[in-house]
């Protein structure tokens, strides 16, 4: 078919144009920050000829937010069209769904409980913090996944009960926040507006292989996606098991989400928006479509942090802050645009 | 020899039973039509032949086998199904939105063998899209939206096809030309077909077999004479009929009807009752 091919060679085209745009932001990111490192520096650094400052900057602090912002942003940008393939409804994602404040909700309880008996730079919250966020991320996508099941689950029934959930753990995090003192407060407050903090090498060996494996995964139902983007009915009707599939599908957007705010915040909007500019750019075509979500949620991401990082010198914005303040109006304008 | 048959079959919603003890046989190679008043279970029932709703009791039977133990891609390589007013996502084109008719007979990634193009192909051409197959189905006319539809469905390959209200919303001659599209199918490749219509001189003038339902019992089910008759659509509509016979088809049609008043006491009884 023409047009087809036409499409495969758009999808191309975009992909290379998306890897040139991450690459030139990740090279910009590298130079930029509160210590600024000259192009060729860092290129001596990464060959291990660099100076002991450098060294430490880029390979120990940049290099891993980075990847960890490119995997993030992949993990949250796919996670938002799975769910909004799997409910049929163009304004899902993990945000609006409740994942993003259950795990908000766990990260509040961790710095409520333990944070004070601990020391903060004790390297066991590093990496309990991730697990309790992951845990509220599955608790909430379970508690939606029950309140909504009624002999099967219907797709606008899951969006209502995820709001609700969402505004339930929403109400459960500001009632733990208003009893903080005004350091943990602040802690709280970043965490839950985004902020990739985990900025550690053994965080992304752990991250990476996760998201890794679930994105391919995701790939490999893109055919199963796209036919149920035609509804229940129409779905059963050509064999598939809709049931099963949607909870399957619904399990790996859950996971993907978890694993990405575990390490993340709890960013917004990119789940909502990556997957939106994507199906303009390409169509429905899931086989099409999730690379592209996938590479442009990581682009943004970068490119949000990068500006994070550097707009306030020496204060950071956290990476969900910036995110939102540039998804907002976009967002704004497509509703307007809508017929 | 019978397709589709059911046994003692209730159907309800939650606590509300839609359809109480039904016994359904559609023929093989025919054109049945299930027709009755809106809320009857006429939809309610196909979704349930089509395994898209659960019964609540009793079976369905597909070419003698219990439909719910049978793999449910299995089926799809022998019914495919058409609800009411399907949506498509924007920006599918008619080739791919055919190509998933497909997807029963592949295995995984949905990658199309020659095979598949070759039926697609022919869907194409049978539902006269074939100049259409790369315009989206969201940019297209209610009729042609509708062929694309259809096309999906036969490209599935089945023996056995049900579709809910496909000529609702199209104009009169669109109407006709999907039914013709329809009984071509099964004329000429023998095509088994189960539709829930409205227009009743449409079901009469196309149907070998007509089903009359009310409040989900059947009426009467047989062939159009049989069907047609003012006592069936005064029990069925509550309409006084006058039905003639169409001077072209040799079919039954409903000239004209009226309401047959009903006693405003007594209906009112019947609701509290109920």
């Amino acid at each position: 078919m023409n047009q087809s091919n036409a499409k495969k060679k758009k999808f191309i085209v975009l992909i290379i144009l998306l890897f040139i745009l991450t690459i030139i932001t990740f090279v910009l990111s590298l130079n930029l920050g509160v210590v600024r490192i000259a192009p060729i520096d860092v290129f001596k650094t990464l060959l291990g000829k660099g100076t002991a400052r450098d060294q430490l900057v880029l390979v120990d602090f940049r290099l891993p937010r980075m990847i960890l912002a490119l995997l993030i942003g992949a993990g949250l940008a796919v996670s938002g069209a799975i769910l909004q393939g799997v409910t049929k409804n163009e304004l899902a994602d993990p945000g609006i769904l409740g994942i993003n404040s259950g795990a908000g909700f766990m990260v509040i309880l961790f710095i409520y409980f333990f944070q004070g008996s601990m020391n903060s730079i004790n390297t066991l919250v590093i990496f309990l913090m991730p697990l309790f966020a992951l845990a509220g991320a599955v608790l909430a996508a379970f508690l939606i996944y029950v309140l909504a099941w009624k002999k099967g689950i219907d797709p606008v029934r899951l969006i209502l009960v995820g709001i609700g959930v969402n505004s339930g753990f929403g109400a459960a995090i500001i009632i733990f926040q208003l009893k903080m003192n005004p350091q943990d407060f602040m802690q709280a407050a970043v965490w839950l507006s985004g902020d990739i903090w985990g900025t550690n090498w053994k965080f992304v060996a752990i991250l990476a292989p996760l998201i890794l494996l679930l994105l391919p995964f995701a790939l490999y139902k893109a055919h199963i996606l796209n036919i149920m983007n035609l509804g229940d009915q129409v779905a059963t009707g050509l064999g598939i098991q809709v049931e099963k599939e949607r909870r399957l599908l619904l399990l790996a957007a859950v996971a993907l989400a978890g694993f990405s705010v575990a390490a993340g915040g709890g960013i917004a909007f990119l789940g909502l928006v990556a997957p939106h500019i994507a199906k303009r750019l390409i169509g429905p075509k899931h086989q099409l479509f999730l690379p592209i979500t996938a590479v442009l949620g990581a682009f943004v991401l970068l490119l949000a942090d990068t500006i994070g990082k550097n707009l306030l010198t020496p204060t950071q914005i956290p990476v969900g802050i910036v995110v939102a303040i540039f998804s907002a109006p976009y967002f704004i304008f497509l509703l307007m645009k809508a017929k | 020899m019978v397709s589709l048959s059911t046994e003692n079959l209730q159907i309800g919603y939650g606590d509300k039973t839609i359809v109480e003890n039904l016994n359904l046989h559609i023929n093989k190679g025919e054109i049945t039509t299930i027709i009755g008043a809106n809320g009857c279970g006429k939809s309610t029932i196909l979704k349930t032949l089509a395994r898209v709703h659960a019964a609540t009791s009793g079976i369905v039977y597909l070419d003698g086998k219990m439909i719910h133990k049978v793999p449910t891609k299995e089926i799809a390589r022998k019914m495919a199904v058409l609800p009411q007013s399907p949506e498509a996502p924007n920006g599918l084109t008619v080739y791919e939105l055919i190509s998933f008719g497909r997807s029963p007979h592949q295995s995984g990634f949905g990658r199309l063998t020659d095979k598949d193009r070759q039926v697609i192909e022919w869907a194409l051409e049978v539902t006269g899209l074939s100049l259409f197959a790369d315009h989206p189905v969201d940019a297209l006319s209610g009729g042609q939206r509708q062929r694309a539809w259809i096309a999906m469905a036969i490209a599935q390959e089945t023996d056995l096809l049900l579709l809910d209200e496909p000529t609702t919303y199209l104009d009169m001659a669109h109407q006709l030309e999907i039914l013709q599209l329809l009984e071509k199918l099964n004329k000429e490749q023998n095509r088994t077909i189960v539709m829930v219509i409205h227009d009743l001189n449409h079901a009469s003038r196309f149907s070998h077999q007509m089903v009359a339902l009310c409040k989900g019992n059947i009426v009467k089910e047989g062939s159009a004479e049989e069907v047609m008759t003012p006592d069936v659509l005064k029990t069925v509509f509550q309409i006084d009929a006058e039905i003639v016979k169409d001077p072209r088809t040799k079919k039954p049609v409903c000239l004209c009807y009226d309401l047959i008043q009903k006693e405003p006491e007594l209906e009112h009884r019947k609701v509290m009752n109920f």
